[in-house]
């Protein structure tokens, strides 16, 4: 075939191919591997799967198209169905995810589709079948749709490792990604393609896809801002606003906000009652199922959503697109504004709605870098040795390898170029005998090496590595559900063990009330009228705004943009600002100093995010602390953070500049943060990529198992006592400190604010900037104290209250 | 001093223990030997260590304690593919040194364990001064005599009201039966559900306290 075959497809469809598509299909076909940059559409797909159909010849797998959420297969497989159908009827496309169906999944072992849509932990899966290669031997090309969704992660990771095992099969495979905007997209390609990069291509759709951020101003601006609030004070309006629209998405940041707003608008317009749903990642299937359904089709009049419904999936009746509270970061925004207008050429519109004045003064700055689509880069992982220890042993279940072929193969990813000898001897260790502190390791073996060649023939040992592979952690959760069995998703047991039995609380937006909690199980029926429950809650970290929204709110605050909307409703605000004190930019560095009754505060404002500040806060604190022995408890938010102390504040730039030295940075951070309990949480993730704690089959007791059960905190002492080399240890550490404190741009951050100017402001009154961070009193900071100290704290506490000396 | 009216006897140890003095009695539960060994056995890659830094904590303790008995409140050991020739071989050199009859409470773990070591005397239940037995698993306690058990290997969860919370191992007494926490390094815990009239007792530095009902809820 030539591409001049799909002229009549266009031709059926009304459609003239675009210039990108084009150009996509010619590197293609000239063998080219490459990254296609557009926005969301029809186009992409078309773009990159029309080439490889075009030459495809015979009915053997020739196209594996790999899709970050299993969600999204069943969708991906619809769009590629159609023009399959037009252009080659003969050709099939399934979808092999971990939601197949048994039946499928048998037939599918014996024979590949055409083309075969899958996940990065099912193509892991995959892997493990001797004989995977040999029906694979036709492919041509490897689609990996929404990549910047699985750079920056280890499902990254994971795709980079899978791919290098591809190549190495088939030397000429091509191989394509699928990209949003990114702030690297070449080190997108890289990553992407590894030693494949030489020669490649970059393909950029030049749509001039418009988007329209515009912000609801509250009507009467309230005079100081405030933040950490749920802010449904605008509520009113944004029902209004949904009026007026045929169908709107409205996101927010997290899960108890959708809640929230779920009754919010429930209670406002209460003949919206079947108009209306929710979608969060906690609910049910069937649940999200209705929601997703109600936006295809057009029969619902708002959804409620969180980042669950960022990706993909093509809703054409969204008309709207409200963000609630923080954009947080521009990628994040375009992508929530690319929901609604998803038909090339059309227009994408999102409204904003801020939760506190400040983010009037964010959305006016997203505005600014999404026009100059200054966008956030994604940095890829490197050298998570979890997850390659989990290949090392899935390729050995699959085809047994020699040590220095895949050695070669494994640096032949972006991720593991720089896979040291050490790391390298570890990792075969860890896979085969115990390695380098073999002696702590008597009688463990997993592969063994046969002809040269390492290989795992234990069949329990497959059984339980297949049943691990994948990366993303989950919680032990616990499901919410009806007597009867009806399941609506599932709950923190942190939340619902506070929650009595009789007692009522909010969750998929319906108000519930607890029969029972036993076996990770809530039983729940509907609450009375009467009863006005909790809103369930979730942990997990809050994103901190971006470097680059940062830097342009911080621009925004100085005064450089073009008037807006926004600016002129904070402007009262920023006055105030301006004169009790000075606005803050990214450039210098503003420390305002106050007195209350709490003794004295000190606020700094680098604009670097709220993990960087609480990282910032918890060093200067312990730095102050360790000179003069006062405690001193601290705040922060996206903007800046605050200390509170007695007496011994001082507003000196000397002290200030010595406190906020870079010298002694990781010893200091370590030693004020607990990083020992953090890092030890974090382990979790690590031992069970890395195979040492089982994946128990969910919702099955499996009695054999139960001897090798341990959880990931006694293992994380174990090998911190017997084995404190292991490498997985010093991920864990590494991982924690970038995770929780953004330690590469803590660094930066300092490395700044050593060379900045300082304005020093003595203040009478709490500054509009300060305010937030005065009233947010919960400390996120671990204590640092041992378990006795802390127990004995406790008992002290006690005794006080009840009057005892 | 013994926390238990009843039992004047009876005192809790730090590391663990409980210790009757009328008849220099030295009780603990659950040390899981071999554990490690069991799991490197079916491929999981956890380092050799904790079994001899168990038995020398044992035998200090025993020592330490002036004890003229020990005994083991079940599961001594882990699982048959942990018992290998070192730990054999640990554990007779342990009972050499130890210098004192041991004896073992036969726990679930311990069942499936085809041949224990010469000198280790093992029963289903230890009848042991006047109105004390000893038995594994908590369930099986029965009558008003005062059960020691382990099996639950119970730690306690107090939060600290600033969403952080500590874990200790503990000991429980409920009803009629005082529960030892588990005393091999390599164990984890479940965290107890408190009920009322619980007392809860923890190490805390050389000393063990009853924690306060208000530390419980």
């Amino acid at each position: 075939m030539h591409v001049s075959a799909l002229q009549p497809f266009f031709d059926q469809k009304g459609w003239q191919p675009f210039d990108f598509q084009k150009q996509t299909w010619d590197a293609y076909l000239a063998g080219k591997s490459g990254l296609l940059h557009a926005p969301t559409g029809l186009g992409k797909t078309l773009a990159v799967y029309l080439g490889p159909l075009v030459e495809s010849n015979g009915s053997a797998c020739q196209v594996l198209w790999l899709t970050p959420l299993r969600a999204l297969a069943a969708d991906t497989l619809r769009a590629l169905r159609e023009p399959l159908a037009e252009i080659a009827p003969h050709l099939e496309a399934e979808a092999r995810t971990g939601d197949t169906p048994a039946a499928l999944r048998a037939r599918l072992r014996k024979k590949l589709p055409h083309t075969l849509v899958t996940t990065p932990e099912s193509l892991s899966l995959m892997l493990t079948h001797a004989d995977f290669a040999e029906k694979l031997s036709g492919l041509r090309c490897v689609i990996v749709d929404e990549w910047h969704e699985l750079l920056g992660t280890k499902r990254g990771v994971q795709t980079e490792l899978c791919l290098a095992r591809l190549r190495a099969w088939f030397p000429g495979l091509r191989i394509w990604g699928l990209s949003a905007t990114l702030g690297n997209l070449t080190e997108a390609r890289q990553a992407l393609l590894g030693s494949a990069f030489a020669g490649s291509v970059e393909v950029t759709a030049d749509l001039n896809k418009s988007i329209v951020i515009e912000t609801l101003i509250p009507k009467e601006m309230e005079r100081f801002p405030w933040s950490g609030h749920i802010g449904t004070r605008l509520a009113r309006q944004v029902a209004d606003e949904i009026e007026k629209a045929n169908v709107t998405l409205l996101f927010t940041n997290t899960r108890s906000q959708t809640e929230i707003w779920f009754q919010e608008l429930l209670a406002l317009r209460p003949r919206w009652k079947d108009k209306l749903a929710m979608h969060h990642g906690s609910l049910d299937r069937a649940e999200r199922d209705h929601a997703e359904n109600g936006l295809r089709d057009g029969s619902l009049k708002c959804v409620v959503a969180t980042s669950s419904l960022d990706l993909g999936v093509d809703f054409s009746p969204v008309d709207q697109v409200i963000q609630v509270g923080s954009p947080k970061g521009i990628a994040r925004l375009l992508q929530r504004a690319g929901r609604s207008g998803h038909q090339p050429g059309s227009v994408s519109r999102i409204v904003g709605v801020p939760t506190h004045a400040l983010e009037l003064v964010e959305f006016a700055a997203a505005r600014d870098a999404a026009l100059a689509r200054n966008v956030e880069s994604r940095t890829p992982l490197k050298r998570p040795l979890d997850l390659l220890v989990q290949h090392l042993v899935t390729c050995a279940i699959g085809t047994p390898f020699e040590a220095e072929a895949m050695r070669r193969e494994i640096q032949s990813c972006h991720a593991f170029v720089e896979l040291t000898d050490a790391e390298w001897q570890w990792a075969l260790g860890f896979i085969s005998n115990g390695g380098g502190a073999l002696a702590a390791y008597p009688r463990y073996h997993k592969a063994r090496i046969e002809q040269g060649c390492y290989t795992v023939d234990d069949k329990q040992l497959i059984a339980r590595h297949r049943l691990g592979i994948g990366t993303i952690s989950s919680d032990p959760a616990v499901s919410v559900k009806f007597a009867n069995g009806h399941t609506l998703g599932t709950v923190e047991e942190s939340f619902i063990s506070r929650i009595k039995p009789g007692a009522a609380f909010v969750f998929g937006g319906r108000q519930l009330a607890l029969v029972r909690f036993r076996d990770r199980t809530a039983t729940v029926k509907p609450a009375g009228r009467v009863l006005k429950g909790q809103v369930a809650i979730w942990g997990g970290s809050k994103f901190p705004l971006s470097t680059e929204l940062s830097h342009a709110v911080a621009r925004r605050l100085q005064g450089h943009g073009t008037p807006s909307l926004e600016m002129e409703a904070v402007a009262p605000i920023l006055v105030i600002q301006k004169k009790w004190s000075r606005l803050p930019d990214d450039e210098s560095l503003l420390v305002e100093h106050a007195r209350s009754r709490e003794g004295e505060h000190l606020f700094f404002y680098p604009f670097a995010g709220r993990l960087v500040h609480e990282g910032l806060a918890a060093l200067v604190a312990f730095r102050i602390s360790r000179e003069s022995g006062e405690s001193i408890h601290t705040t922060q938010n996206d903007y800046g953070f605050s200390l509170t102390g007695k007496r011994g504040l001082v507003l000196d730039e000397d002290t200030l500049r010595l406190h906020l030295a870079g010298e002694n940075l990781l010893d200091d951070l370590v030693a004020c943060m607990n990083t020992a309990e953090l890092a030890r949480r974090q382990f979790r993730e690590i031992a069970r990529v890395s195979g040492l704690i089982l994946q128990t089959m969910p919702g099955k007791k499996d009695l054999s198992q139960r001897e090798l059960q341990s959880s990931a905190a006694l293992i994380y002492e174990v090998l911190d006592r017997y084995d404190p080399g292991n490498l997985l240890l010093v991920q864990s550490r590494r991982e924690i400190m970038e995770k929780q404190l953004e330690l590469t741009r803590l660094s930066a951050v300092i490395r700044r604010l050593e060379s900045a100017p300082m304005h020093l402001v003595e203040t009478e009154h709490l500054t509009p900037m300060a305010f937030p961070l005065w009233a947010d009193r919960l400390s996120a900071t671990l204590p640092a104290a041992d378990a006795a100290t802390r127990l004995e704290t406790m008992l002290r506490t006690l005794n006080q209250a009840a009057g005892q000396p | 001093m013994s926390p238990f009216q009843q039992h004047r006897s009876l005192s809790l140890l730090p590391e663990g223990a409980v210790f009757l003095t009328e008849t220099a009695t030295l009780i603990v539960a659950d040390i899981h030997l071999g554990k490690s060994a069991a799991f490197r056995a079916k491929g999981l890659p956890i380092p050799e260590g904790d079994s001899a830094r168990d038995l020398s904590r044992l035998l200090a303790l025993a020592n330490k304690s002036h004890a003229a008995e020990l005994v083991i409140a079940g599961d001594l050991f882990h699982a048959p593919t942990g018992v290998t020739p070192e730990l054999e071989a640990a554990l007779a050199l342990f009972m050499t040194r130890l210098g004192m009859p041991l004896t073992l409470v036969v726990g679930n773990h311990d069942v499936k364990i085809p041949r224990f070591p010469a000198g280790l005397r093992s029963v289903p239940h230890l009848d042991l001064e006047e109105r004390i037995r000893i038995v594994h698993d908590p369930a099986h306690a029965s009558g008003d005599r005062l059960h020691i058990a382990g099996h639950w290997h119970p730690v306690v969860k107090i939060p600290d009201g600033k969403r952080t919370s500590l874990r200790l191992p503990c000991f429980l007494f409920r009803k009629n039966t005082l529960v030892v926490p588990a005393f091999g390094s390599f164990t984890g815990g479940s965290i107890l559900d408190a009920k009322a009239d619980d007392r809860v007792f923890v190490a805390l530095r050389e000393q063990v306290v009853e924690l306060p009902a208000a530390l419980l809820s």
